[in-house]
């Protein structure tokens, strides 16, 4: 009778979620508004949250949405949600949590398979703990929170991509569902291939919209003898920006070389050191053996007494590993105290760093704004992160003004400048992506051909893809 | 099309002198450093990436295909003009257009050679890290179009991880530019997925590649072993010892042999293998690294390990292993090499098994390999007038892919897919698999205009 009664008061929208149920079990399928409003994408809320627990499960989703014009939005830990153009539609939420496994930890052949859902944090304790220790070398924002497959699928990154590079740099195989259902494998586990077209370089970075990954492969380091932190402060960018050029010229081989502007040191959760005199830090990782350690932190600190350093700290063992966390996941430190952050990310050439966090953070002043800028100054990427208040509505033409300041500055100097985060009334009234570019043409022909029926995360990829 | 029509139009887009046609030319451009021989309608030599877009809009509205081509280095038939049509030779496009240090990146035109790129960056300190072979004359086209690998890929990584950008042409001569010298631009990775697509996708006029400052240390080792399984092992443990040195190569006797007797490189006659080990970065520790990489060889029964003492010992163990392709042509008239790339650890394993291949079909192998990424080029010598022969290099072959592909690795590391190894790509891949880089073929090449009959075996949709 319970039943009975349970199936006639089911709304209508239900309905065609039937089939959702049937394919991952009553128990994986959320329809209740309540909790569906969590899951919401710039104010647009999904019809059903579906938590599969298996690539052939994501495989059957995928079919039928595919068959029946349903939109999906994948999702891991919902660390990045707010990246990427106001979607078109959101029907169904597909999200990773179930795919937690490694599937083939092999360090004696540095290579480790993983599902997507696994968050990097638990590969990288399980890493850890084999023989003298490997790790997967990415160390991207949400230190704790974001999953492999978020990753990869927005290619996030962090300061030692430096000396790592970044996610394309060392996948060497994937495992997605194409949006026509079909388990599409690429790459394999050995470190060289070019056996057909690299496929996983097509996935990297696309945010979802021309596959589910649901697997992937990675190349392993062993962790390295010693690892350190040496941080110099500046009283003038041009001080920082001639340390930072001297060592990018020099056969020294830090792990990440990052320049923070006064907020961005204060707004840190973690003290470091900076006298009052001091506008500028430089901070650099160093991984390696011992004695290249202690050669390059003095060797380092030599360079920046000629460029004026005002003051030299060294970070060891657990000071260097919580520096680190702390530079990491910067950005959610900053969205617990300004909700209404806006968060940017600019590309561009490497020697311009210092002029282009100069020149941003006066754009920044004149319009009367507080600004926290992270630049990784060996390869050309900078983070600015506008601290908006609750104010923000009626300043809401400055802020644009400021977007359109820094992208002009990065285009400029041969890139440009994305917006990673904003209130949506801002995202509203930007192109989150920045200009086009001449190859678009083929961006769109691919999701033509992968996605015909156009089911996957509609409208948040470059271009409106 | 007429054939005389299309060399006609071609000489008044880039000149009579720039286009070949003769019976000579034909021929030389119908093959490669494959076994395979295919025959162009033409050859078509431009000078300037506006010249190359002529050349294809006026191939893709008259429904003639097109293949490019740099020095035809490539061992997998990629630059075999298989359906006829206008071959591309980019000899005239070698320029280095740009060395910008500051920004630690060159821009380079299709047909500069790998080595002319780095005997440029040699002035300033600065490295391109790949090294194919045949990088004396390996062109950044031909780098771009395989994805060429190297000894100091292991470290490095190859090609694609060195390429940031280019300058494209589409198959109905469209220019677009993917990548750039600044990272991480938004949207699809388009460098990646062009880099190794043979040709098939587009055809690069520029490319913009990453450099960096020389290391400031090297340590090149070489070990001399009693037995190739041995050898085999070493590679496994360094690599498992948590060691990723700068290359891990190996050599097995036939192919020493070989090299001593045409290049005299310094290895013994009677080792059944060698391993070149090089260590590079910053000095300091770097003799302690050195140490540990010498106990585990020693663990592993090595005969003799000793360090080069200068760099011209150094430079002499890296011709043996560079010119060990061209030092095994002369056992046999012919050689194929197989690219066969398996997970590190099953190396020795699976080097036993290529051996037994060799014995069942009667056929000699010489191995040389990449063994710290576990890539195997064994070369099976033969005689390609004998008909009977060259049947059993081709079952051969594949076999060794097979176990390969068996053995949790792939058919190809670094040669390419090319004509030879389309069957071969369902060892690795599913139907499926190769239908989605079918779409990607079709949102790149509608109509099949670029490198027709190559990479993607045909499978049911």
């Amino acid at each position: 009778m319970h039943k009975l009664r349970s199936v006639r008061d089911m709304p209508k929208l239900d309905k065609p979620f039937v089939s959702l149920r049937e394919i991952v079990g009553e128990a994986y399928v959320t329809q209740d508004p309540d909790k569906l409003r969590a899951y919401a994408i710039d104010g647009k809320k999904p019809k059903a949250v579906v938590t599969p627990g298996t690539t052939d499960e994501i495989s059957k989703i995928v079919a039928y949405a595919n068959q029946e014009h349903r939109a999906i939005v994948p999702r891991g830990n919902g660390t990045k949600m707010e990246m990427g153009g106001i979607p078109k539609k959101v029907d169904i939420v597909l999200s990773t949590g179930r795919l937690n496994r490694i599937k083939d930890r092999d360090c004696e052949n540095l290579t480790l398979s993983a599902e997507s859902g696994l968050t990097l944090g638990e590969a990288q304790r399980d890493l850890m703990k084999v023989g003298k220790g490997y790790f997967l070398p990415l160390d991207p924002p949400f230190t704790d929170n974001a999953t492999l497959g978020g990753i990869v699928a927005t290619n996030s990154s962090g300061p030692r991509r430096l000396l790592y590079g970044t996610a394309r740099d060392m996948i060497i195989g994937a495992k997605a569902v194409f949006p026509n259902g079909d388990v599409v494998v690429s790459g394999g586990k050995t470190v060289k291939n070019v056996s057909g077209y690299d496929m996983c370089k097509l996935l990297i970075g696309s945010y979802g919209t021309l596959g589910i990954l649901c697997e992937m492969t990675f190349k392993l380091l062993p962790l390295p003898e010693k690892e350190a932190t040496l941080g110099l402060s500046f009283a003038e960018i041009e001080d920082a920006d001639g340390f930072v050029r001297e060592l990018r010229g020099s056969p020294l081989i830090p792990s990440s070389i990052e320049i923070l502007n006064g907020i961005a040191v204060q707004k840190m959760r973690y003290p470091i050191f900076m006298p009052p005199n001091g506008n500028y830090l430089v901070v650099v990782g160093l991984d390696g053996v011992p004695e290249s350690i202690d050669r390059q932190v003095s060797e380092m600190s030599e360079i920046g007494k000629k460029h004026g350093t005002l003051e030299a700290v060294t970070l060891n063992s657990e000071k260097h590993r919580a520096f680190w966390v702390a530079f990491r996941d910067f950005s959610s430190g900053l969205t617990e105290e300004y909700p209404n952050v806006i968060s940017m990310k600019s590309n561009f050439l490497i020697s311009k760093c210092g002029e282009i966090l100069g020149s941003c953070e006066k754009s920044a002043q004149g319009l009367g704004m507080d600004c926290a800028f992270l630049s990784h100054a060996g390869n050309g990427i900078m983070y600015s992160y506008v601290l908006a208040g609750k104010n923000f509505r009626s300043k809401a033409d400055s802020f644009v003004a400021l977007i359109e300041k820094l992208t002009a500055e990065a285009v400029k100097h041969g890139g440009g400048l994305v917006v990673e985060s904003s209130p949506l009334s801002i995202k509203k009234k930007v192109d989150v992506w920045g200009q086009s570019r001449s190859d678009c043409v083929i961006a769109r022909r691919l999701k033509e051909q992968i996605d015909p029926a156009g089911i996957l995360n509609v409208g948040r990829f470059v271009g409106g893809i | 099309m007429e054939r005389e029509k299309l060399i006609e139009e071609m000489a008044k887009m880039v000149g009579k002198e720039n286009v070949l046609s003769s019976e000579t030319d034909l021929l030389l451009y119908g093959y490669d450093a494959s076994l395979f021989r295919g025959r162009p309608d033409c050859i078509v030599l431009p000078g300037s990436t506006e010249e190359v877009s002529k050349i294809v809009r006026f191939a893709h509205e008259t429904g003639v295909h097109v293949v490019g081509r740099g020095s035809g280095t490539n061992l997998s038939g990629g630059t075999i003009p298989t359906k006829g049509g206008i071959v591309i030779h980019f000899s005239r496009m070698n320029k280095i257009l740009e060395i910008d240090i500051e920004n630690q990146r060159a821009v380079v035109e299709p047909a500069v050679f790998t080595l002319a790129l780095k005997n440029a960056l040699a002035r300033y300190g600065y490295v391109y890290q790949p090294d194919p072979a045949s990088e004396k004359v390996s062109t950044f086209g031909g780098n771009f179009g395989e994805n060429s690998g190297g000894p100091h890929c292991l470290k490095y990584g190859v090609t694609t991880n060195h390429i940031l950008g280019a300058e494209v042409v589409l198959y109905n001569g469209e220019v677009i530019q993917v990548g750039g010298k600044a990272l991480d631009n938004p949207g699809y990775d388009l460098t990646g997925i062009l880099v190794g697509s043979e040709g098939t996708l587009g055809i690069a006029t520029k490319l913009i590649l990453r450099i960096m400052p020389k290391p400031e240390a090297v340590k090149t080792m070489l070990a001399i072993y009693n037995s190739l399984e041995d050898a085999g092992k070493t590679v496994s443990a360094i690599i498992g010892d948590g060691i990723v040195p700068a290359t891990l190569e190996m050599l097995d006797k036939l192919t020493i042999k070989a090299v001593e007797e045409s290049i005299h490189a310094g290895f013994p006659l009677d080792a059944e293998a060698v391993l070149i080990i090089e260590l590079d970065g910053l000095k300091d520790g770097m003799e302690r690294l050195a140490e540990r990489i010498m106990e585990i060889c020693r663990k592993n029964n090595v005969r003799e390990v000793k360090a080069a003492k200068n760099e011209a010992e150094r430079t002499q163990l890296w011709a043996g292993r560079k010119g060990a392709f061209g030092a095994v042509a002369r056992l046999r008239p012919n050689y194929l090499v197989c690219d066969g790339t398996v997970p590190r650890t099953k190396l020795p394993e699976v080097l036993t098994k290529v051996m037994e291949v060799g014995k069942k079909y009667d056929l000699s192998i010489a191995n040389v390999f990449h063994a710290g990424d576990g890539n195997l080029h064994p070369l099976i010598l033969f005689d390609e007038r004998n008909e009977m022969e060259l049947k059993k290099v081709h079952l051969a072959g594949s076999e060794i892919m097979k176990l390969c592909a068996d053995a949790g690795g792939t058919i190809s590391g670094e040669h390419g897919i090319g004509t030879e190894k389309k069957k071969e790509m369902l060892f690795v891949f599913t139907p499926r698999d190769v239908n989605a880089m079918k779409k990607v073929k079709r949102a790149f090449d509608p109509e099949d205009v670029y490198n027709p009959g190559k990479v993607l075996p045909e499978v049911e949709a």
